[in-house]
């Protein structure tokens, strides 16, 4: 048996194809569950966490009521100090350096609060966060072969390739998109993909890749593939050494250099392509 | 604005449209635009002198416009509502003669054309008189309330030897007139479909001064009077959807309903049509008065891109991508398992549609200022600007012949009995 589910959410394309055992409404269920997550970290609509943003904004401390968002932050927290403070939701420029440092999260009392405004925005994060539910629910439902995709650059599978043996995935060149930059396989795992070139990385509605350190841009031609247990944990992985500089860099490629692969481009090749949206020159 | 300040602007804009017009596709099409800028100056005592009939909300939009132009001078002015007529004499110098009847303006003399910025119904008549007083016409799109007087003002102006213009700005727009260029030139390939609409979150409805009836103010509203979104909305757009497909359309079929504004008026407030060109080539329109998410815009679409002049942007179509998703589905199905390649282009949901913004604001030299000074030359010199009122016309009969479609629930072939131009 194989089926599939697609449909939009997190800003991006979801597609979950699950292969083989598992309960009829296993798909289904795993929808909601990335809806969930979507409903609850979303800042482009009313969420809970616009609603902590709008305390946060004004200088005030906020309960964390919604489950979801508490979790998120719980992950947040640990995530932010593994990757040396470089992978950080609240990073803004608005804001300076003013970042997750700026952030008091009291778990026992459910409480966050900050020393100056900040803002949350989970960005990658969300979409690995969400493909953890995801692959819960799956497993919960009896899958044990599933692949799950946000928009190609986030992707989770569960268990093994329904062939046997582990998933094998290619990831092409940003800027060479006839080649392959890296050739990886996963079981039980998910990989993210950043990068600051490529297509889709000069779409209007994409967000700028803000550097923690000084509240900066980052520019630099550099593409990050993270693979992780899970998905929340290869999103952060990848984001922060997308800002790493040299040192840092190496101290996160150590962690494990089997799933952790940084590609730094000629600076030239920074120049996003803008081809398929472009102003007239009247 | 200073007057330096302006003749910048007017420099600039000449600029551009020189710059959109040049190449031998867009002459082609477009050629009226390149005769417009050759327009000489005229000294003050020289210039063209205009009689404006009508001085409401348009005539006196126009009336400053033509203060503007370096040919073109307003000589008269005309209304028969005493409020429009005051506030037309504000407008101009105090030795400029003010009619309230047309005939007895273009009876006094002293003018070389008139301006027709009246009710639609009223266009016919006035320009007719205007020609038989041997006078150039230029009036305010739609031309006529019926496709027959449509015709019959074509006719007159060809029998009289006088220029009869119509007012379609966009003609002149250098943003147009540039995106029609590269349409030309290929870079958004075979043109199959273009979309476009013009949105409104507006009841249309005008308030009544003292003095006035509901239908000489909201004239838009009647059937006798207008062909409400139609007559004032659409021409511009049809117009548009011929320039690019380079042809009219071979027959429209279309819906139309008061859908929201029950109140008293006549005329549709939403309207959906689609015109047909040959080849399968479609115009898609709609135009309504209770949303204006989508405003104004015409999306021009080819196989290699689309033009959305109104937004001024231009996009390229992606080469299509092989969904390795799906992909595997089929391997697995069939038994091979095959490397995914994943991590390309990111998936985005629908761009967003943003509404057009304000104008430019007034000051600045802009295409109606262009018309006029086009049409100022076109009367000095006698001689029509190339192409444009075989343009106007079928525009005009285009969105009357909407009209009848929505009103018949029939398709409608393009008339064949249309006067040659």
């Amino acid at each position: 048996m194989a089926d599939v589910v697609r449909f939009a959410s997190m800003g991006t394309r979801v597609e979950l194809h699950r292969f083989g055992a598992g309960d009829d409404d296993a798909l289904t269920a795993a929808q909601r569950a990335i809806e969930a997550v979507d409903d609850a970290l979303t800042i482009h609509r009313p969420s809970a966490t616009t609603a902590l943003n709008e305390r946060l904004m004004a200088g005030q401390g906020a309960a964390i009521d919604d489950a979801l968002l508490f979790d998120a932050l719980v992950t947040i927290e640990e995530l932010n100090a593994s990757t040396l403070g470089l992978f950080d939701p609240a990073a803004d420029r608005r804001f300076g350096v003013a970042g997750w440092s700026a952030i008091a999260f009291d778990r026992g009392a459910a409480w966050v609060e900050a020393s100056q405004p900040v803002a949350l925005d989970f960005g990658g994060f969300g979409k690995g966060f969400a493909l953890d539910r995801a692959c819960a629910v799956l497993r919960e439902k009896g899958v044990v072969s599933a692949c799950l995709s946000a928009g190609e650059s986030s992707i989770a599978v569960v268990g093994e390739h329904p062939l046997g043996g582990g998933w094998p995935f290619a990831v092409p060149h940003p800027l060479r998109p006839d080649e392959i930059l890296v050739e990886i396989e996963l079981t039980d795992e998910s990989v993210s993909i950043s990068s600051t070139v490529g297509a889709g990385t000069g779409a209007p509605e994409r967000a700028a890749m803000i550097r923690p350190a000084d509240a900066t841009i980052v520019s630099a031609p550099r593409c990050l593939v993270a693979i992780d247990r899970l998905g929340a944990h290869a999103e952060a992985m990848s984001t922060a050494l997308l800002v790493a500089d040299k040192d840092r860099a190496e101290r996160l490629l150590n962690g494990d250099r089997t799933r952790r692969f940084l590609f730094d481009f000629p600076r030239g090749a920074a120049i996003p392509d803008q081809s398929a949206r472009m102003h007239f020159n009247d | 604005m200073t007057d330096k300040d302006f003749d910048l602007s007017r420099r600039s804009f000449i600029d551009r449209v020189l710059m959109a017009t040049a190449g031998a596709g867009i002459a082609a099409a477009a050629p009226w635009a390149s005769a417009a800028v050759s327009a000489a100056p005229l000294a003050k005592g020289d210039r063209v002198r205009l009689g404006v009939i009508g001085t409401g909300d348009r005539g006196r939009a126009l009336i400053q416009n033509i203060a503007k132009t370096r040919n073109c001078t307003v000589a008269a002015i005309c209304d028969n509502f005493e409020l429009h007529l005051a506030k037309g004499r504000a407008l101009v110098d105090a030795s400029t003669r003010a009619f309230t009847d047309h005939r007895a303006m273009l009876d006094a003399g002293g003018l070389d054309a008139v301006v027709v910025a009246t009710p639609l119904d009223l266009h016919k008549q006035q320009s007719l008189d205007a020609f038989d007083a041997g006078l150039h016409v230029w009036c305010e799109k739609a031309m006529a309330r019926t496709i027959d007087d449509c015709g019959a003002m074509v006719k007159k102006s060809q029998d009289s030897g006088k220029v009869l213009q119509i007012g379609h700005q966009r003609m002149f727009k250098p943003t147009y007139l540039n995106a029609v260029r590269r349409a030309k030139e290929g870079e958004i390939g075979a043109i199959t479909q273009i979309r476009a609409s013009w949105h409104r979150q507006s009841s249309w409805r005008r308030p009544v001064p003292t003095g006035a009836t509901d239908r000489q103010i909201n004239w838009r509203l009647y059937r006798d009077s207008s062909a409400g979104l139609m007559t004032e909305l659409a021409t511009h757009q049809i117009q548009v959807g011929n320039l690019f497909f380079d042809a009219v359309p071979t027959r429209v079929m279309g819906s139309g309903s008061i859908c929201f504004w029950k109140d008293g008026r006549e005329v549709y407030d939403h309207v959906a049509l689609i015109y047909e060109y040959a080849g399968g080539r479609k115009l898609i329109y709609t135009s309504l008065l209770n949303n204006a998410r989508y405003g104004c815009e015409e999306q021009i679409q080819g196989s290699k891109g689309t033009i959305e002049p109104e937004l001024g942007r231009i996009y390229q179509e992606l080469p299509p991508k092989e969904l390795a998703l799906l992909r595997m589905q089929a391997d697995v199905a069939s038994g091979k398992k095959r490397t995914v390649p994943i991590g390309g282009a990111t998936w985005f949901a629908e761009l967003p549609v943003t509404t057009p913004g304000d104008s430019l604001g007034w000051g600045e030299y802009d295409e109606t200022m262009l018309q006029f000074e086009g049409f100022g030359e076109a009367v000095r010199t006698g001689k029509p600007l190339p192409g444009l009122l075989s343009q106007a016309y079928s525009a005009s009969v285009a969105s009357l012949l909407g009209e009848q479609a929505m009103d018949s629930g029939q398709i409608l072939n393009w008339p064949t009995s249309l006067v040659a131009i």
